[in-house]
């Protein structure tokens, strides 16, 4: 059985599916729901498979691995997949709940499909080409979602991103023609395995430096975030969870995957600068969280800010402060996805996510309260929810590295997180006034809130059961490090005689 | 690399750098153009200089001629397309946002600063 490739080729089908169904319909609704469902519990089967550490490899075509398209699945990639899945799912419900089927566009759902196919897509991949290909296809799909439903006032919002998405990806196939001029090859195993004998050559670093820029132009990193905060917002809600939980991360797993599985170890000079470019990263966007005045611009500098987290782990760079990113990256996507769908609840409520004319939400909905409140507290780092338990494994590794400054900026990040979290629920939540209104009549607020509350129950188990989590994690790391199974395990798929090079 | 192509590659590179650089989103569109371009030719010269090698497609027992290499070629077969179509999304999105602001200058569609105030999310 050919599992590896399934997770993008189901999606792809499913968006054809819909696209050849025409109009929205509750039969649409239904395929798409179903195979969103069937891609969650596909992952999860991928997570078992390989828990143990093993690679699910699978040569396309059969062709030698050297020139080959390769996919590879291992516990990184699975967990990955999961989160996607289950992300896509529950903002596609949220969606179907959100708005009725005649004013549903008829592009929104393969739309998404075909962005859940190029991040499916990049995480499978084992080839740098067929990566650039899958960010193609996610970019292109995530472009058209971004401009689908726009105003003509927020349209100016979207070229920023449009462009520098575009320049990053001019950037990736110049990357691509060096990696294939020095190493004669795009396999990750391949370019691993000739890469560990030429760590002092200077191409290589420019090399890395490159696919650093390429890759944090997708993640937000520090001086290339500026098209992210003003561009998110303008989608609708169920999308922007989407996109905040799901498309900056792809960058961040696809960064960690070069930095651990592709690039040699010794490369420490891009370790350092990652470690502070991400701790600017981490304190100009919560700056920036802090500057704004609206639930959806609050939240999307968020995204940036715990970025900058992750890449900070990953800049750390042993085997327990990549776990503690991939620990980081499961608690990110699941709180900041539903907390973009509890901010989209408050907004539907209060008819505004303008937090000026926003108020009365505790006292009349205080079940929606508890789930912001358990988020937001999560996401800004309380023992003992989900968001504790990232923050004090990245700060126990900056101490054991006696990096004091960027454990300093941590906690500083941590507390102004809590501050403009603060502004939300002062805002939003506490605030009463007679002039404000809350909008209950339409019942479809309910099945909404349900959601969120869905997400914050597993939010709340990732916390509890932090152990476990920490544990595949860690074996998560483990495999992503082990630059050697990995070369033998994509060579004996592709060419059992061929020895290990 | 040929040091012509080398030379070539790098002029691009400048004319599109200056042309992102401008103000005005249709500069920055041929920009991208051009860097496009540019992008696809580095690709190409990666596959070394072709004097008295055969093209990948005749096969060379005969002459005894090298064939070129031909995967960059292949690869930028792929850029090609790829930059193609974000090429014809983004004259679209720059047609669509002409129409609607009736300006493509940067200066002019942000006086206002960026959408402090967005309007309220859609509610059907």
């Amino acid at each position: 059985m050919n599992w590896p490739a399934l997770p993008f080729l189901l999606p792809l089908l499913t968006a054809l599916a819909a696209l050849f169904m025409g109009r929205p319909g509750r039969l649409r609704r239904q395929v798409v729901g179903g195979s969103a469902a069937l891609q969650l519990l596909l992952a999860l089967y991928l997570c078992a498979r390989t828990l143990d550490g093993s690679r699910l490899v699978l040569g396309i075509g059969g062709w030698s691995a050297q020139y080959g398209i390769v996919l590879v699945v291992d516990l990184l990639s699975a967990i990955m997949l999961a989160l996607a899945a289950l992300t896509a799912l529950v903002t596609i419900l949220y969606g179907f709940v959100e708005s009725r089927l005649a004013v549903e566009h008829p592009l929104r759902l393969p739309l998404v499909q075909f962005m859940m196919v190029g991040i499916n897509l990049s995480f499978c991949t084992g080839d740098l080409f067929n990566l650039f290909v899958a960010f193609e296809i996610m970019l292109i799909a995530s472009y058209a979602l971004l401009t689908l439903e726009v105003d003509n006032w927020e349209i100016k919002e979207t070229y920023p991103y449009v462009a520098i998405n575009l320049f990053g990806s001019v950037f990736f196939i110049c990357a691509c023609g060096l990696v294939y001029a020095r190493f004669g090859t795009l396999n990750f195993a391949q370019i691993a395995a000739r890469a560990g004998t030429m760590t002092d050559d200077p191409l290589l670093l420019i090399i890395a430096l490159l696919l650093l820029v390429v890759f944090g132009i997708k993640a937000g990193l520090f001086p290339l975030y500026f098209w992210l905060p003003n561009s998110y917002p303008t989608l609708p809600i169920p999308l922007a969870a989407l996109y905040g939980g799901m498309l900056t991360k792809v960058g961040v797993y696809v960064l960690l995957r070069m930095l651990a599985t592709l690039l040699p170890p010794e490369l420490t000079l891009i370790h350092r600068l990652l470690l502070w470019l991400s701790a600017a990263t981490m304190i100009l966007a919560v700056l920036g969280a802090l500057s704004r005045n609206y639930i959806r611009g609050i939240l999307s500098y968020h995204i940036l800010s715990q970025i900058g987290f992750m890449l900070l782990a990953v800049g750390f760079f042993t085997p327990l402060a990549i776990a503690a990113a991939i620990v980081y990256i499961i608690h990110h996507i699941v709180v900041k996805s539903s907390l973009f769908l509890i901010g989209g609840v408050a907004a539907w409520l209060n008819r505004t996510d303008d937090l000026e004319r926003m108020g009365n939400l505790w006292e009349k909905t205080p079940w929606v309260g508890v789930c912001f409140l358990l988020q937001a507290l999560s996401l800004a780092g309380i023992p003992p929810l989900s968001g504790f338990w990232g923050k004090y494994l990245i700060i126990t590794v900056g101490l054991e590295q006696r990096a004091y400054v960027l454990v300093g900026v941590c906690i500083v990040a941590s507390v102004l997180t809590l501050v403009s979290m603060l502004k939300i629920w002062n805002g939003a939540f506490w605030k009463s006034s007679l002039k404000i209104l809350v909008h209950r009549e339409d019942p479809r607020w309910k099945r909404m809130a349900a959601l969120c509350g869905a997400l914050t129950m597993i939010s709340l188990g990732i916390g509890l059961g932090a152990e476990g989590v920490f544990r595949v994690a860690r074996q998560a790391a483990d495999t992503a490090l082990d630059q050697r199974g990995y070369i033998e395990a994509v060579t004996r798929i592709t060419n059992p005689k061929e020895a290990t090079p | 690399m040929q040091p012509e192509t080398a030379i070539l590659i790098g002029i691009m590179f400048t004319v599109a750098t200056y042309l992102v650089l401008h103000r005005s989103f249709v500069r920055i569109l041929f920009g991208f153009l051009i860097l496009t371009t540019a992008a696809n030719l580095f690709v190409l010269s990666m596959s070394g200089t072709p004097d008295g090698k055969n093209a990948p497609v005749v096969p060379a027992v005969d002459t005894g001629a090298v064939m070129v290499d031909p995967l960059p070629q292949a690869l930028i077969l792929t850029a090609i397309v790829i930059g193609f179509g974000t090429a014809a999304y983004l004259v679209f999105l720059l047609y669509r946002l002409f129409l609607d602001q009736k300006t493509t200058d940067a200066i002019a569609l942000y006086r206002t600063g960026p959408t402090d105030e967005p309007t309220d999310p859609p509610t059907s």
